[in-house]
């Protein structure tokens, strides 16, 4: 092969590689490490979830930068909230949920947060349920063994919940069983679930209703059982505790979202590299079995599904904090 | 026996060679977390943990343990050599190592720390070995009520801190607790005292922003204002003589040992109380209880190993609550317990007998990893006095850089870099004025704690304040409550009573 030969190949292969980069639009990855906001403190829920994430991808590669998650739990999520609004088009950050994002925009008006206008929401993966717990030994909750009981106990005695904080979930859930079934209890707030389950055990509350990580531990060493879990069907991690629709009460019926949302005003392209990044954790066979054995359901939802959804939750959480206040 | 057997498998563990090499590694990262202003155990922990998912749970836990505990021990560091404190829990180290260093001790001052930190983390967890079951018993039992009591304890020995001078002590109290209502109201949720609606203030005001802004900036004020830029630290030299003359001085450190070994423990296994506290509480105690409290603050080797020794020693009881309830019982137990729970581990009651090799693995390394901070420790310490011999003129812009990187690296946002700054101002004033500034940071630590007990245990006693003395339903609180009274009115009342006793002695 002569030089000549030689160099038209090396022109012909340079062109073509040239021509084919610029035909096919390069499609989006992260040009710098993502930051991943959590609006719930170290330790919780939310910080699990996205700690989880990110080892998933670092473990496994699946993105070429690495995901930093920053946790600023100030104001119920309005300090996480207010900073993504202000990252409006920028493509390195993303927020997990904690239903405070439907609630504090609601609660904290002059923080001008518009949920359906300020955030680009990516997918759902995951959702949590609630189950109402009280301690085995309970000295006011003797005798206790249905959910019914429990109603008849709590509409004559004033019991006391143990719960995660102010207008948070738990709160909100238990103004939801106030209007359902006619009673009330006094409100605890500690600093995480795993201080309530704790509170709990140790006689300080006489009821609560956790998530069921945060009380696995105690569930499974026998110091609390659960009376009902609010979803429709029961459970493989708590074969024995019925579900609130075979117990007659549809309506009590509850969850918390783990979903992942970007700031407003980004690219179709980057929406679309984010949630197929999630997606590609979300079948990963380590985030599978550990969010299974934890008793979380596996709900993948995008796209308008998860628009739909999270305009119906919003509007549910809503009326609930009308109805509360 | 059982004990000691299960010990016994539990260090072997812990010298399997993985598991061997990642405690040493762990030890070295954590003294640098540790060192640098601004990043933490905490962050340490937090920025780890997704290494963790490749290597069994054991040796994970017992690398980020090591990371924990060597934090410990290097936070004393930057706080005795710049007078900037690592991280949260040597804050009460600069008191007297930092006037140790300047008086040319700094030797003395890295022994005691050291040692401190061993003999803290050593007693911690033979303590941890014997009685781990029945003392989680008590943390359980440890409620609302309890920890108010703990905390008005905590405040009482506070007042005997700034010295003779009460109403200024009190004074800084105030301001430091102000401070700590920023934020999110604990129970309402509402957002409180949030100034000219910026954002920044919604997560509070952060303790170390507060810390670093006094001691770091503040004091670097002062030393240029005193020394015009001309000091250079001190004469340093290591030889034998010093290095005997700084172990000789631990001699009298004996009492601040057990008052920081145990009290370091005890406040370690509640929930939600950790390393920060502990050292602060035990500075304070060990200070009231000295023959020459005076001293205290103007370099005395108890006041660093006081603090010292507790916060070792609440790292290794923080992790009590953190296996046996699955609470953490600090910050960073906070991180851990969220690692172990992503290995598959459930925390709780059944861990010991359903995760041996887990358990006794991480007690097991934390005998040896204490052993490994100490021997890495001695052997740094010329390494560390390099830093006296830099001029001040040159140390100075790099103790500005360290603050600087230390205000942010926490929240990471610039307004808590603002604040720092004015803190640092505010507290060269306040310095030259004379008030005493380590009330207000004690109670910025505490505030929140305090506030939320306070008001949990009200909300259980519909209001009635009865709660906290009611010797029949709450033995615990109430004692520690009357405990508390006595020690807030020894040191208010002492000079007065010195004042009317001499009096009626030379009439």
């Amino acid at each position: 092969m002569s030089i000549i030969k030689k160099l038209a190949l090396v022109i012909v292969s340079l062109s073509l590689v040239a021509v084919s980069s610029v035909s096919s639009a390069k499609p989006f990855s992260p040009k710098k490490p993502v930051e991943l906001i959590i609006p719930a403190g170290q330790g919780g829920g939310a910080d699990e979830i996205a700690r989880l994430v990110q080892g998933v991808i670092e473990k496994n590669d699946y993105a070429s930068k690495p995901v930093i998650p920053i946790n600023k739990a100030g104001g119920s999520g309005g300090e996480a909230m207010t900073y993504v609004k202000k990252k409006a088009g920028d493509e390195h950050t993303l927020i997990i949920t904690l239903n405070n994002v439907l609630t504090t925009p609601v609660n904290q008006p002059e923080l001008g947060i518009d949920f359906f206008n300020d955030f680009t929401p990516l997918a759902r993966l995951i959702t949590d349920t609630f189950l109402v717990w009280i301690a085995t030994e309970g000295k006011n909750t003797a005798g206790v063994e249905t959910f019914d009981d429990f109603i008849d106990l709590a509409r004559g005695n004033g019991l006391v919940m143990g719960g995660t904080g102010s207008m948070s979930e738990d709160e909100l859930l238990l103004g939801m069983m106030r209007g359902q079934f006619g009673f009330d209890a006094k409100y605890v707030p500690y600093s995480g679930g795993g201080a309530v389950a704790k509170g709990l055990v140790g006689g300080e509350s006489d009821f609560t209703l956790n998530n069921p990580s945060e009380q696995m531990g105690f569930y499974q060493s026998g110091d609390s059982k659960a009376l009902v879990m609010m979803t429709p069907e029961r459970n493989p991690a708590f074969p024995e505790v019925p579900s609130s629709y075979e117990l007659g009460y549809p309506d009590l019926e509850y969850y918390m979202m783990r979903a992942f949302m970007a700031p407003a005003g980004i690219d179709a392209e980057v929406e679309k590299y984010y949630t197929g990044l999630l997606h590609t954790v979300y079948h990963d066979d380590e985030f599978q079995t550990f969010n299974i054995d934890d008793g979380k359901l596996m709900s993948w939802l995008e796209g308008f599904g998860l628009k739909d959804f999270l305009a119906i939750e919003y509007a549910k959480h809503g009326e609930i904090i009308k109805n509360f206040n | 026996m059982d004990v000691f057997i299960l010990l016994l498998e539990g260090i072997f563990v812990s010298f399997q060679p993985l598991n061997l090499g990642l405690l040493i590694f762990g030890c070295l990262i954590g003294l640098f977390v540790g060192a640098m202003p601004g990043l933490g155990s905490v962050n340490g922990v937090a920025i780890l943990i997704p290494i963790t998912f490749i290597i069994p749970p054991t040796a994970a836990i017992i690398f980020l343990a090591a990371v924990y505990y060597g934090a410990m021990y290097g936070g004393a560091i930057s706080s005795v050599m710049l007078g900037i404190p690592g991280a949260s829990t040597a804050v009460a180290t600069v008191f007297d190592g930092r006037p140790l260093a300047v008086k040319g001790e700094a030797m003395t001052a890295l022994t005691a720390a050291a040692v401190g930190s061993f003999v803290g983390g050593t007693v911690s967890v033979i303590l941890f070995t014997l009685f781990a079951p029945p003392l989680a018993e008590v943390a359980l039992r440890f409620n609302a009520p309890e920890t108010f009591a703990l905390m008005v304890m905590a405040f009482a020995t506070f007042v005997g801190l700034g010295g003779d001078d009460v109403p200024k002590t009190i004074f800084s109290i105030l301001i430091g607790l102000a401070l700590s209502t920023i934020g999110l109201d604990l129970i309402t949720g509402k957002p409180r005292l949030i100034f000219f609606n910026i954002p920044g203030f919604l997560h509070g005001i952060n303790f170390l922003v507060l810390a670093i802004g006094i001691y770091g900036i503040g004091e670097m004020l002062w030393t240029l204002e005193e020394t015009k830029g001309k000091v250079q630290m001190s004469k340093l030299s290591v030889n034998m003589k010093e290095v005997g003359r700084a172990f000789g001085a631990l001699k009298k450190t004996i009492m601040a040992m057990n008052i920081g070994s145990f009290l370091g423990f005890f406040v370690g296994i509640l929930p939600a109380a950790g390393a920060t506290p502990a050292s602060l509480m035990s500075y304070g105690i060990t200070k009231q209880l000295s023959k020459n409290s005076k001293e205290f603050g103007s370099g005395v080797p108890a006041g660093v190993v006081a603090p010292e020794c507790a916060n070792n020693s609440a790292s290794t009881g923080s992790m009590l609550p953190m296996l046996t309830l699955g609470i953490p019982g600090s910050p960073t137990t906070a991180i851990l317990l969220g690692g172990m729970i992503l290995w598959g581990l459930t925390p709780g009651p059944l861990l010991f007998t359903q995760e041996p090799e887990f358990v006794w693995g991480l007690i097991g390394s934390l005998y040896i990893a204490n052993f490994f901070t100490l021997v890495l420790n001695i052997a740094l310490i010329p390494a560390f006095l390099m830093v006296l011999r830099i001029p001040f003129a040159i140390l100075a812009p790099v103790i500005f850089v360290l603050c600087v990187t230390g205000g942010y690296a926490p929240t990471q946002s610039l307004h808590d870099v603002w604040l720092m700054l004015l803190f640092g101002f505010a507290g060269y004033i306040l310095r030259k004025l004379d008030y005493p500034v380590a009330p207000a940071v004690l109670s910025i630590v505490l505030g929140p704690l305090a506030e939320k007990a306070l008001r949990q245990s009200l909300i259980l006693s519909d209001g009635s304040m009865g709660i906290f003395f009611d010797m029949a339903e709450k033995p615990i609180a109430a004692i520690i409550m009357y405990i508390a009274i006595v020690l807030l009115i020894m040191p208010a009342f002492g000079p007065l009573y010195r004042k009317f006793f001499k009096k009626a002695q030379t009439t």
